[in-house]
């Protein structure tokens, strides 16, 4: 029995439910109606980068740039779509009068500002993971090495486009899309449903998501079955880089501004959750629903954490705990599925 | 690819199931029972969320220090939370002390426009809450804000450093080690600097920017490259004090790190008024520094709040302006003990004396 819990799809999903019940016992707040309204809002933009981060993992690699893709598509994006750009902050920027003025950006006003603002945001996204892609599946680099550099590349970028400013004044349609809500659902929940159950078809429903899982557990035996591995890398970066630029949208709609620094130290969240959720490091492995958990109980712990009177420096040490048992925990059950997998065979 | 579960026994399998099911609602019952009986808050203390941006300079950790102890002085429960230099980590942590009805907010948010956005969610929420050094980018929000005027701080600062440089009667070489250009503050001081250089163009060659990123070792590399191609480097002001170990790291092999009076000596100065930055002032290595008056900051902005709390405010409104002063070597004398770094030095010697 506890090899079975441990073993089962949903171990996460029981440790987080223990633990939140744990919490709640202590800290009655948990369950409020506003704290609940917290975990979820931070729960469906944390969500659409670990998706993106899964494919990534799950062909072999990892993807280091997916905060620097969100700082660069959130300040274009408001580059697009802001209404006003303060004069004694911007006149000295390169872009000044060229691509945004006093009067705003580029289709400031226009009711094509906020779609034409979100479409360049994924494009910009998608670019950069066809990059990355193209330099890992192609030229064969390390892909560590060469999101590492795209990370340094594109925070730079964002830097330099803006001079380290935040551009604020977004239209009120475009924050609606990180905090807005639909009746009793908010929008982010939508979108990143929908980003879910189109990565689940991916992943369970097609011949794509079969070739992503047999890539990342042996790329040599994929390819000589006839998968083309080559593509099915790239296109895992791609998806990484749309998801980092969805992230960015709804970061940057629920801070209300274009952030150069956007998602500076979101990075060891999204690949601990990943990991949490059980979605291997070593390619080959994860699910749609780990990544779910995995989200769930990191956000929880998050929120636990901040309840608590505790030193600050104790919750980092504690969420890095965390996120190296979680490690040791997926060490641990492949071993316990190998041997349970040996047994059933001398059997 | 997939763990999959050897199914040995559907029957045991599916007991097994529910059994675990009928735990889980047994724990959760129990938990239940247990929460509902439990308060967050302690009747009759108040509960104060503290969210800083990071501590990664003398001054913030100065900071940090002096509101923590002198809350609990106050028999203020303090809630302590770092945002790690993430605006978004920063309205999660707290978004959540709202959660947990905290009664008021102190933050040193990680810039201007993440602070208006923050100050929005306290407000709406009825939570009154004080900005500590860094101010919102615009006062659409009430907000109780204690502010430093860094660019007028920074300017007057470098505007003694040129007074020295003109008495040498030849064209200076100015470098700046610029803080990280994400936080306000890095761009007030930039611009302070540029303002008391510019104002004498015949004095100076054109500014060489060295970016620190605010750190040390970022600094250390970036400086020595900065002068292996201009070796002609006699004029260095730095953003923070915190940064002078890398200074006299680079300089002290080049031979240039003379105390003032001597020939080839650096003029240097800087900002904040940290316990170092008055060392090098009394060893007579650094002209100036730009002092923020944290003590008076850190009152100020703690007096606020609780005043603001006591009265029922729920969102009160003040700016508070901390006018700073340059210390320079022409009024050290009288003026030392106003720098927080100076105090804090001379407490901690007073302290090991008794």
């Amino acid at each position: 029995m506890p090899g079975e819990i441990v073993l089962s799809d949903h171990f996460v999903l029981v440790i987080t439910i223990l633990y939140f019940l744990l919490i709640w016992a202590f800290y009655p707040h948990m369950t409020g109606r506003r704290n609940i309204a917290n975990l979820f809002s931070n729960v469906w933009p944390l969500l659409a980068l670990v998706i993106g981060q899964m494919f990534v993992l799950i062909v072999g690699g990892i993807d280091l740039s997916q905060t620097s893709i969100m700082a660069v598509t959130s300040v274009l994006g408001a580059m697009v779509m802001a209404g006003r750009f303060d004069p004694a902050k911007f006149e000295q920027n390169p872009l000044w009068g060229m691509v945004f003025s006093e009067q705003g950006g580029l289709l400031a006003g226009s009711g094509w500002a906020v779609p034409a603002a979100i479409i360049i945001m994924l494009a910009v996204g998608v670019v950069i993971g066809f990059l990355n892609g193209l330099a890992v599946a192609k030229l064969k680099m390390p892909p560590f090495m060469v999101t590492l550099v795209a990370m340094s590349f594109y925070s730079g970028l964002a830097i330099y486009l803006t001079r380290s400013e935040n551009i604020m004044h977004l239209p009120d349609s475009f924050i609606a899309v990180g905090k807005g809500s639909l009746g009793p659902v908010s929008s982010a929940m939508l979108i990143v449903v929908t980003l879910a159950v189109l990565a689940f078809i991916i992943l369970n429903l097609s011949i794509l998501g079969r070739w992503f899982y047999a890539v990342g557990q042996n790329v040599r035996t994929a390819r000589v079955s006839g998968v083309p591995a080559a593509r099915v890398v790239i296109l895992a970066y791609i998806f990484s880089g749309f998801c980092a630029g969805l992230g960015s949208i709804l970061y940057s709609a629920r801070l209300e501004a274009g952030r150069p620094t956007l998602g500076r130290n979101l990075l060891l969240d999204v690949i601990g959750a990943a990991v949490i959720g059980g979605i291997s490091l070593y390619g080959g492995k994860g699910r749609l629903l780990w990544a779910v958990y995995g989200v769930l109980f990191f956000v929880v712990l998050d929120n636990s954490l901040n309840k608590m009177p505790l030193q600050f420096y104790s919750i980092d040490i504690i969420k890095g705990g965390v996120i190296l048992l979680a490690a040791l925990l997926d060490s641990l059950r492949t071993r316990i599925a190998a041997r349970q997998t040996a047994a059933g065979e001398i059997a | 690819m997939i763990i999959n579960l050897p199914d040995i026994n559907g029957r045991i399998k599916m007991n097994n199931k529910k059994r675990l099911i009928l735990e889980l609602l047994l724990i959760f019952v129990l938990f239940a029972a247990a929460g509902c009986s439990r308060k967050d808050k302690e009747p009759g203390r108040i509960t104060i969320c503290f969210a800083f941006h990071d501590l990664e300079t003398e001054y913030w950790v100065a900071a940090h220090k002096a509101i923590t102890e002198t809350l609990k002085a106050r028999n203020v429960k303090v809630l302590q939370r770092n945002g790690h230099q993430d605006a978004n980590r920063q309205l999660e942590q707290i978004r959540d002390a709202i959660a947990q009805d905290v009664d008021g907010i102190i933050m040193i948010p990680q810039d201007g426009e993440s602070a208006v956005t923050i100050i929005g969610e306290a407000n709406k929420a009825g939570i009154p809450i004080g900005v500590f050094n860094r101010p919102p980018a615009n006062r659409s929000n009430p907000a109780l804000v204690v502010v430093a005027d860094n660019a007028k701080i920074a300017e007057q600062t470098v505007a003694y450093m040129v007074k020295t440089a003109s008495q040498f009667n030849r064209k200076m070489t100015p470098l700046i080690l610029v803080g990280d250009l994400g936080d306000q503050n890095a761009i007030e001081r930039r611009n302070g600097f540029y303002n008391a250089v510019k104002a004498h163009p015949g004095l100076f060659k054109e500014p060489i920017e060295v970016p620190t990123k605010w750190d040390a070792a970022t600094t250390l590399a970036n400086l020595e490259a900065a002068l292996q191609v201009e070796p002609g480097v006699n004029f260095i002001f730095t953003s923070s004090d915190f940064l002078y170990p890398q200074i006299k790291a680079v300089l002290e092999p080049l031979g240039k790190w003379k105390p003032i009076g001597d020939a080839g000596h650096v003029i240097l100065g800087g900002l904040d008024g940290d316990s170092t930055a008055y060392m090098l002032m009394k060893e007579g290595y650094v002209d100036a520094t730009g002092v923020q008056d944290l003590f008076f900051e850190a009152d100020a902005i703690m007096d606020a709040l609780l005043g603001a709390i006591q009265k029922g405010q729920a969102r009160p409104e003040k700016w508070i302006q901390d006018p700073g002063f340059a210390l320079t070597q022409e009024n050290m004398a009288e003026r030392e003990m106003d720098m927080w770094g100076c105090r804090i030095l001379k407490q901690a010697e007073a302290g090991k004396a008794q």
